[in-house]
């Protein structure tokens, strides 16, 4: 069942645990990825998802832990290098480089890959504007985008840079129904192209169920549940994170 | 293309002056233009990178006094002098560049005010090396196919035909991927390193740039006044500079230019003030920094382009900053 253990594994972390004084953010918690796998990472505010993409990504230590990308151990290089190694990822609410025009961000997202000739980045902006269909855009400054459009744009950024294991923070936040299609349809067409990893953190648990093909839970810093989106449903620990404990006695 | 056109524009037109202009004037333009230089490599730093640096005097010094010692006790020809003096600097500003940059914004700005005045404390107490606050006279000018460029009017085109040069390369390194670089790491530090840039290192290599186009202003200033003292590179000098490139427009090298010309000619125009001048001047500074944040060049932009750039126009106005 376990998706990560039959394909070719591209991120494993192993035993993540990070403190913040006397707070545990994370306990213990492990987390693999198989190459083009599609991870959803769920559980309540404050269960500690976003300091595991966090860790992940080289913005904060790991207390203790290890994290290995594509065979190398990955936990003490800087967050650049695990760039370079294969890693994407987007922020919460999207973070652009406001001096730069669209097509300039994404060249710099695609400036990861050394050895590109500058009309070569260009080119290759351009046709990843084009293929998530923002190629009219590529010269505006990033004030004239729509919250969604620059959603869009940093999410074309990350993918420039070619990722192996793509981390998504909660992408859908803030897009209205239409740009939440529009998002899945995307990821889904990003998906049979690249073989990219996913590991996607979203409330929007419509999304979720309809991406994912394997769902980690996590409440307190724990990991409490992994399965299918179908499993997960059905999981008590995991109707007792979201609802409280007495509603997962009534669901049975 | 647009902005090498303006900086072909703002130099023909120093060279149109220099054949009408007064000596005094001429004097003053070759100040403008050494300014220039050191300002236009300050924007790589605080401009493009976002580092504010009070501490460009001293690289201004380094290289002066580099020259100045090489071609008076070594007896260098002052072209041979300048490479050692410009890579040291260069060197130097690496250096120091690793550890400093770990700082940001007002405690970075502290640490390289230090660093200018430990260089004046330096300049002015080795004596045998520096001439002390006596400082070093007697640097021996240029020398190019056997003409001497000496005088005003021909320090002026040489000056300006090297501001030509660290111009253009200024405004290609501007379009480079070191250039978008240096620019993310000023909009968002994390967003930059989670693209693969090596914040760090982009650091470095902005201050770098900048502590090099400081020495050549320094030996440019050099040869020119063919003498040296600590007081050339106080922090005074320092401050000047960054409010050249705030009121000419950071992140831009014809404002850098501008900025430098102005406030290097400002000071003789308002002379009438004497004193006065200085609260003029912070007055002046304060209202740049609240009505006009982009400076001289920001406003000319929004002249041009009064209206917001439509949001469907493909292939139209360029974002943010402009070289």
């Amino acid at each position: 069942m376990n998706a990560a253990m039959s394909a070719e594994t591209v991120l494993a972390a192993t035993g993540i645990t990070k403190r913040f004084g006397g707070l545990v953010a994370l306990a213990e918690v492990d987390l693999s990825v198989g190459d083009g796998e599609f991870v959803a990472l769920i559980g309540p505010n404050g269960a500690g998802k976003s300091t595991l993409l966090n860790v992940l990504t080289g913005l904060s230590a790991p207390t203790s832990g290890h994290i290995v990308l594509d065979g190398r151990d990955v936990t003490r290089l800087p967050t650049h290098r695990r760039i370079r190694a294969g890693l994407g990822r987007t922020f919460q609410h999207g973070r652009l480089f406001p001096r730069l025009s669209v097509v300039e961000n994404i060249m710099v997202g695609a400036a990861n890959r050394t050895g590109r000739s500058e009309s070569a980045l260009r080119r290759h902006a351009l046709a990843q504007l084009g293929r998530m269909g923002l190629e009219h855009m590529a010269d505006q400054p990033i004030s004239a985008l729509s919250y969604g459009n620059r959603r869009m744009v940093e999410l074309t950024r990350v993918l420039a840079g070619e990722p192996r294991v793509l981390l998504l923070d909660e992408p859908a936040a803030g897009l209205n129904l239409g740009e939440v299609e529009d998002l899945m349809a995307r990821l889904r067409a990003i998906r049979a192209e690249d073989r990219v990893a996913v590991v996607l953190i979203e409330h929007n648990m419509g999304m979720v169920m309809r991406l994912a093909e394997r769902v980690v839970v996590l409440n307190f810093g724990r990991r409490i549940a992994e399965g299918t989106p179908a499993e997960v449903q059905a999981d008590p620990a995991v109707l007792a994170a979201y609802l409280g404990e007495g509603a997962a006695h009534a669901g049975h | 293309m647009r902005s090498v056109l303006v900086l072909a524009a703002l130099l023909l037109a120093g060279l149109a002056l220099s054949f009408v202009v007064s000596e005094y004037t001429l004097r003053l333009l070759n100040m403008a233009v050494i300014a220039a230089v050191a300002v236009v490599g300050l924007n790589f730093a605080f401009g493009y990178a976002g580092l504010i640096s009070l501490g460009h005097s001293a690289f201004v010094g380094l290289g002066a006094y580099g020259l100045a010692i090489l071609t008076t006790k070594a007896g260098w020809s002052p072209w041979l002098a300048a490479i050692p003096a410009v890579a040291g600097t260069g060197l130097a500003a690496a250096a120091l560049g690793y550890p400093l940059l770990r700082l940001k914004g007002h405690y970075l700005a502290l640490a390289t005010l230090g660093l200018n005045v430990s260089f004046g404390i330096v300049a002015a107490n080795w004596i045998e090396l520096t001439g002390g606050t006596n400082g070093i006279a007697q640097i021996p000018g240029l020398t190019l196919a056997g003409h001497r460029i000496e005088g005003e009017r021909t320090f002026l085109w040489f000056g300006l035909a090297v501001l030509a040069v660290l111009g253009l390369a200024a405004l290609a390194i501007h379009a480079s991927r070191l250039g978008r670089a240096m620019m993310a790491v000023r909009d968002d530090e994390t967003a930059a390193a989670m693209t693969g840039i090596d914040v760090t290192g982009v650091s470095v290599a902005a201050f770098v740039l900048s502590a090099l186009y400081a020495a050549v202003a320094g030996c440019l200033f050099a040869v020119h006044v063919h003498f040296v003292s600590p007081d050339d590179f106080n922090v005074a000098h320092a401050i000047t500079f960054l409010s050249m490139l705030i009121v000419g427009g950071e992140g831009s090298v014809a404002g850098a230019i501008v900025g430098a010309a102005l406030l290097t000619f400002l000071p003789e125009w308002l002379r009438v003030l004497g004193e006065g001048y200085l609260a003029f001047f912070g007055l002046m500074m304060l209202a740049i920094l609240v009505f006009l944040p982009t400076g001289i060049v920001g406003l000319a932009r929004r002249w041009r382009r009064p209206v917001r750039p439509a949001a469907s126009a493909p292939g139209g106005a360029r974002p943010g900053v402009q070289p």
